[in-house]
């Protein structure tokens, strides 16, 4: 009966697919990642110069001394003149420059200072102040410069060897984690409302008369599975190509990305097989779209927990309570992918979490299995899970 | 030679009885009208002969032996409550549960075109479901049943809410199926049109088979007649002893009289009481055998 499986899930599949609400989402949300590449760039870009206006009375080696602090920030500063306070004052207003230095006496700023840019004229002037007093105290250029050279720099390391990447894998982590999160929900919820629907419909009886009711479950887990999975591939296809046009500073985004992909696209069908029989079950109780609300909320408790460790082991991948939630069902699909991606999971503790995953899932199968035969036929008032239960057992 | 066997069949629903040792049986090319009031088991039944409810005691046996499921994808099903894919079109439909019941492509896409146009929704085809008229629904709710070309249909309620034309044209396709050699079981409400249809009768009541038979022989079986006379154009009693009175369907006035009655006896002496302008002698109609077999 491998046949009947096939055909209901290439029909709940292909329904699904071609629904308009479907394509649209899918829509937006490719556009939105790729909308994300740009963005990250722009972010990224070098930062521009420092504009600073001057008017009145300047120290001397004011322009030496300003370039060379704001070279300790490795910013650039582009100096402007002004004839008369007036026309600095509206180039201040209207954002020309960021800071104005009035006759070596005031410094003016829009409505609040910059602290960078405050710490540079801070420099700049004590600089110029220094060489002011050195002066007075009859030291020759040499000497004042030698005595103004920077501090001679001592060799600075670390214990542990720094993960040049860290930053990026923590994004892919996070990145990762709420796509798995939305989809296992969102496709979880379809197989709840597909099972619902063809309950409020009912068009079950006549499927059944043809097909076993466990043909039927597998049939649509396994068709919007795919349809998850699918939307799941483009998704990170769209990711992939918007992050290697995004520039992020020496990150290998092929290799971070495909294994991030892996680890998420993994997860996603140990977590969707898991939670998408679990809400086939729930679904199966109810016939009416009032019932529904009620029913989604249960696997969504499952979800939570699991979602909000997740954050915990995206700060600190070895946390006690990461490392316990990444190996226990149901909350291992959103935290054991954090973990892998964000930091390093010695192998045994992932074949652990798989292998109770899916375990968890083979006993969700029987229950739910059972619930879903013994209230599929069941049209009307919600059915309580310890009747279906009974009615299941006098069907066998 | 009997193609569907129902064989003592019980079925609980909690502290409901649904089936308490109903059985009988369908043969190929005759139509069986299974009858009985609301609740009676009718529905369950049905459910029990395509395995979507198991019998608590009691079996379903197909051409002698236990249906396996490649069987029961020779039945047609058409359950009393209809539904379809709201959202589907009617051929991908047609085509869907064709190949559901084990048809190939090709020979799926064949019977759904074929039923399109024998029910004039060709150019309905890729309409959705949702968008036809109520009529046009219940047609394609029918040929979902047929369209693999079932050795047995099974058929609940088939004519409910059909209008007149609507009841003809599923009355000429169930004969034109069972003289196909096609076994057909349907439930229905209305008598007249099952009287009409079908060969073969099962009347259950509190889940149990209380009248079974073919039309004929269950109206020769029954030991009354109707006896309907007019005198000068007015309605005349025949005076015998105990006559119970009744009206027919159309609203005459009848007298039950046991099948053994003189009837000649009866006819002189309404000529001895003037001119005899009507007299009728009628075996029980269906919806007579009905009431009697229900008791109600």
């Amino acid at each position: 009966m491998i046949r009947q499986v096939f055909l209901i899930a290439r029909r709940d599949f292909l329904q699904r697919a071609r629904s308009k609400a479907f394509l649209a989402s899918m829509l937006v949300i490719v556009g939105l990642v790729l909308v994300m590449g740009p963005l990250l760039s722009l972010q990224n870009r070098a930062p521009s110069p420092y504009d600073i206006g001057v008017v009145g009375i300047e120290p001397d080696g004011l322009d030496a001394s300003l370039h060379s602090a704001v070279r300790l920030f490795d910013r650039r500063a582009v100096i402007h003149r002004y004839e008369s306070l007036t026309v600095a004052e509206e180039a201040l207003d209207g954002g020309s420059v960021d800071v104005l230095l009035v006759d070596d006496r005031e410094v003016v700023w829009v409505e609040e200072a910059d602290p960078q840019l405050e710490a540079v004229v801070a420099a700049a002037f004590g600089d110029i102040d220094r060489r002011k007093v050195m002066a007075e105290l009859g030291l020759t250029e040499e000497e004042a410069s030698r005595l103004l050279s920077p501090a001679q720099q001592r060799d600075s390391s670390t214990l542990q060897e720094p993960d040049p990447d860290a930053d990026a894998k923590k994004f892919a982590a996070y990145a990762g984690n709420v796509v798995l999160y939305i989809s296992i929900l969102m496709f979880g919820q379809f197989v709840l409302m597909g099972v619902m629907e063809e309950k409020s419909s009912r068009v079950v009886e006549v499927v059944l008369s043809r097909a076993q009711p466990r043909h039927l479950l597998a049939g649509k887990v396994l068709g919007i599975g795919a349809l998850g999975l699918i939307q799941l591939v483009v998704l990170m296809a769209a990711a992939l190509v918007t992050l290697s046009m995004a520039d992020i500073v020496d990150v290998d985004v092929g290799a971070l990305g495909f294994r991030t992909a892996g680890i998420v696209l993994s997860w996603f069908l140990l977590g969707f097989a898991f939670f998408s029989v679990l809400y086939a079950g729930l679904g199966a109780t109810i016939s009416r779209q009032e019932d529904l609300q009620g029913v989604a909320m249960i696997p969504v408790l499952f979800l939570l927990p699991g979602y909000f460790i997740s954050f915990i082991a995206l700060e600190n991948p070895d946390a006690l309570v990461a490392r316990i939630a990444s190996i226990v069902p149901p909350l291992s699909p959103l935290v054991m992918p954090i973990r892998t991606i964000a930091g390093s999971v010695p192998a045994e503790q992932v074949v652990l979490a798989v292998v109770l995953i899916l375990a968890a899932t083979y006993g969700i199968i029987r229950f739910a299995g059972r619930v879903y035969r013994g209230s599929i036929l069941r049209i009307g008032a919600k059915v309580r899970l310890r009747e279906a239960w009974r009615a299941a057992r006098a069907d066998e | 030679m009997q193609m569907l066997s129902l064989v003592d069949l019980h079925k609980r629903f909690g502290d409901v009885v649904a089936l308490d040792g109903a059985g009988f049986n369908v043969e190929p090319g005759r139509i069986v009208g299974f009858l009985g009031p609301n609740g009676a088991g009718k529905t369950t039944a049905m459910r029990c002969v395509l395995g979507l409810v198991s019998p608590d005691q009691g079996e379903v046996l197909w051409n002698g032996a236990t249906p396996t499921q490649p069987d029961r994808l020779r039945f047609g099903y058409m359950p009393e409550e209809r539904g379809l894919y709201p959202k589907m079109k009617i051929r991908e439909q047609l085509v869907y549960f064709a190949e559901l019941s084990g048809l190939g492509r090709s020979a799926a896409a064949a019977a759904a075109d074929e039923w399109l146009e024998r029910l004039g929704l060709t150019d309905r085809a890729n309409s959705k479901l949702e968008e036809l008229s109520h009529g046009n629904q219940q047609r394609v709710q029918l040929a979902v049943s047929l369209v693999h070309g079932p050795d047995l249909a099974v058929l609940d309620e088939p004519f409910s809410g059909l209008d007149p034309l609507g009841v003809d044209s599923m009355a000429a396709i169930l004969r034109e199926l069972a003289s196909a050699g096609v076994g057909i079981v349907f439930s229905s409400h209305q008598l007249d049109l099952v009287e009409d249809v079908c060969q073969d009768v099962v009347i259950i009541n509190r889940g149990r088979v209380v009248l079974a038979g073919t039309l004929d022989e269950l109206r020769n079986r029954s030991g009354h007649r109707f006896l309907g006379v007019s005198v000068d154009n007015q309605p005349w009693s025949p005076d015998l002893d105990g006559i119970e009175t009744t009206t027919s369907a159309q609203g005459r006035r009848r007298y039950v009289v046991d099948a053994g009655t003189p009837i000649d006896q009866v006819m002189a002496r309404a000529m001895a009481d003037g001119v005899v302008t009507r007299f009728a002698l009628e075996p029980p109609s269906l919806t007579d055998l009905f009431r009697e077999a229900v008791g109600r």
